[in-house]
């Protein structure tokens, strides 16, 4: 399959070239960006990242764990003091803060590297590092056919440079 | 409706990318990572030979025990958590500077945010050392966590050292994860630049960082979460540190006021030492393109803020002790300004309360000298607080009968030289091998500003 790449100066043409190619039903695109730009990014996807999830699960697994630890330790060593219960929650809750920050954490970093398909050493074909310059990448997978109505598209928009990746 | 431009030939369009030039931020920031001169590999010296020096005296106190640190009743808590207290403090205007500035969408963070986030991470490993340095027999020290064993005991969980091991080590760990996430995109950057070594580490580093929109969409919002988890952690991490005294029912230390009057504090010196290290990094590198007087005008605001804040918990303080109509608290407090450590007590004052307000003034707020010197003041002052509140505390607790006099003993001053080495070490390596200013997040602003001069255009 066939894949275009247009170049961009700015995220406001990218953001529309994209918004266009999607109306016209391509669905394969891969966009590469020097900094984040809201944009740009709703106009690929508007649906919020998953990593949400992945804090959600993380923060109540500590709140759970801090308490569950602190009580079920403070009743395996029992400490009689002065016919005190021996638990004590107001106290347990400083370590299930701490632990719901501590696993939130971890599991949103967790969440980016899955859902931001980090850990993969091997680069895009496409990818240059004028990508971590200045300039924008819209990568069009498309079936041959369809090349001369992407490269107007991409161009109407203001694209700098378009390539024909492949054929 | 306008039609499209006619389209070029398939062959036309099949042709080499064309050069391109890199970006002048990248030029820019990437090159305070190149080269070292003398005076820095002579300054690298210097730390690595402080933290051996201090080392050295570490290893002689294990061997010897903590007699030689001057620890002797009633002061069973000197320079080194003195000192424990300071570093933590630093280390809060990083996530403050990063996550709740982020939260406010306050933009001129950005020139800052890194390299407080580093020095967050090196404040903390230097304080979290202290907490073995402290204690007697540190080859136990691990006693204070949770692990099953086979006396089948469990640690404590009502004791404030207990909530400071957990608010300590999560603070470290959150911030270290801030800080690399933060890094990754601009890791890249690097990679695709460098060569050799450097290559292979940035790329090992950059995690396969390819700037597409999955991965910018879950950075932000890592970004964001992460924000919003360390923002509650900043404020309680000092707060835990307070109840360390404030549980206690030592004169001058059992108060409901502690947690925010240290919080404050914390940022208050936290501010300051990032002026005390930027200011002389943006002249060094000439970053004065990047981190304007603007920023330092902020941070100055801040530190204005939290003085008053640190200004009005001191004056609460006595006013606390004489409402109170506690003779031991009204002593502690008379004896803190008139008594064996009046001048560490004016020391805090002058530096923490007095000194600060001229910043009411935009000349002083603008004027990077001053900035300076206020900011390295601030730093003395702050230690000095620490040290106010927990020697003057400790010695002169409710029985005159076991009174003593605290007096700073060599190995604790060499140790203490030795921890400012060892944050200054860290700070410079990270100067040569990581990106001291957010190229990516300065890079939007760059970009945007450039898409609205366009608009303007049109």
């Amino acid at each position: 399959m066939p894949r275009i790449l247009g170049i961009y100066d700015l995220p406001g043409k990218t953001a529309a070239a994209i918004t266009q190619i999607r109306a016209r039903g391509y669905t394969e695109i891969i966009t590469y960006a020097p900094a984040p730009f809201e944009e740009v990014e709703d106009a690929v996807d508007p649906k919020p990242s998953g990593v949400r999830l992945y804090t959600l699960i993380g923060g109540l697994a500590g709140v759970i764990t801090g308490y569950a630890i602190t009580v079920w330790m403070a009743n395996n060593w029992q400490m009689v003091i002065g016919g005190k219960p021996f638990s004590s929650i107001p106290p347990y809750t400083i370590i299930a803060f701490e632990l719901t920050i501590l696993f939130g954490g971890l599991m949103t970093a967790l969440g980016f590297f899955i859902k931001g398909k980090m850990l993969r050493f091997k680069q895009h074909d496409v990818y240059h590092p004028r990508f971590s310059a200045e300039d924008f990448g819209v990568v069009v997978t498309c079936q041959s056919r369809d090349v001369p109505e992407l490269e107007s598209l991409l161009r109407a928009h203001g694209a700098m440079e378009v390539t024909l990746v492949e054929s | 409706m306008t039609p499209p431009p006619p389209a070029e030939s398939v062959a036309a369009m099949i042709r080499p990318a064309s050069r391109y030039s890199d970006s002048k931020v990248n030029r820019d920031l990437l090159g305070v990572m190149k080269g070292a001169s003398i005076g820095y590999w002579g300054l690298l010296g210097l730390c690595v030979l402080l933290v051996h020096v201090a080392g050295s005296i570490w290893v002689y106190q294990v061997y010897k025990g903590l007699g030689i640190a001057g620890y002797a009743h009633p002061i069973f808590w000197g320079a080194y958590i003195v000192t424990f207290v300071f570093w933590v403090g630093i280390a809060h205007a990083g996530t403050l500077i990063s996550a709740i500035l982020f939260l406010f969408r306050a933009k001129w963070r950005n020139a800052i945010n890194r390299s407080a986030e580093a020095m967050t991470v090196f404040a903390v490993l230097t304080a979290a050392q202290f907490l073995g340095i402290h204690v007697g027999r540190m080859w136990k020290s691990y006693f204070i966590l949770p692990y099953p064993n086979q006396r089948g005991l469990w640690v404590n969980f009502k004791s404030p050292l207990m909530w400071d091991t957990f608010a300590i080590s999560t603070y470290a760990t959150i911030s270290i994860v801030f800080l690399f996430i933060g890094l990754i995109p601009d890791l890249a950057i690097a990679r695709d630049r460098a060569r050799g070594f450097r290559k292979g580490l940035y790329t090992l580093l950059s995690l396969g960082w390819q700037g597409t929109t999955n991965q910018w969409k879950a950075h932000n919002r890592t970004v964001l979460h992460l924000s919003g988890l360390a923002t509650p952690l900043v404020l309680s991490v000092h707060s835990v540190v307070s109840w360390d005294f404030a549980m206690a029912i030592v004169p001058g230390w059992h108060a409901t006021i502690f947690a925010p009057y240290f919080v404050a504090g914390a940022i208050f010196s936290g501010f300051a030492m990032v002026l005390t290290v930027m200011i002389p990094v943006r002249r060094i590198f000439s970053l004065e393109g990047y981190i304007t007087d603007y920023h330092f005008e902020n941070m100055a605001r801040f530190i204005l803020l939290t003085s008053i804040i640190v200004g009005y918990a001191y004056m609460a303080e006595y006013w606390t002790a004489w409402y109170s109509g506690v003779e031991a608290e009204q002593s502690a407090f008379w004896l803190r300004a008139f008594g064996p450590y009046w001048i560490s007590t004016w020391v805090m004052i002058i530096c923490n309360g007095v000194l600060p307000q001229i910043l009411w003034f935009k000349k002083a707020r603008t004027h990077v000298p001053t900035l300076f010197v206020l900011s390295v003041l601030i730093n003395i002052g702050m230690w000095f607080e620490r040290y106010v509140i927990i020697i003057t505390g400790l010695s002169r607790e409710y029985d005159p009968a076991v009174w003593g006099t605290f007096t700073i003993s060599w190995p604790e001053l060499g140790i203490v030289c030795g921890s400012f080495a060892f944050f200054s070490m860290f700070f410079l390596i990270f100067l040569k091998l990581f990106p001291i200013i957010a190229i990516a997040e300065v890079k939007e602003i760059v970009i945007h500003e450039r898409a609205h001069a366009e608009e303007g255009a049109h």
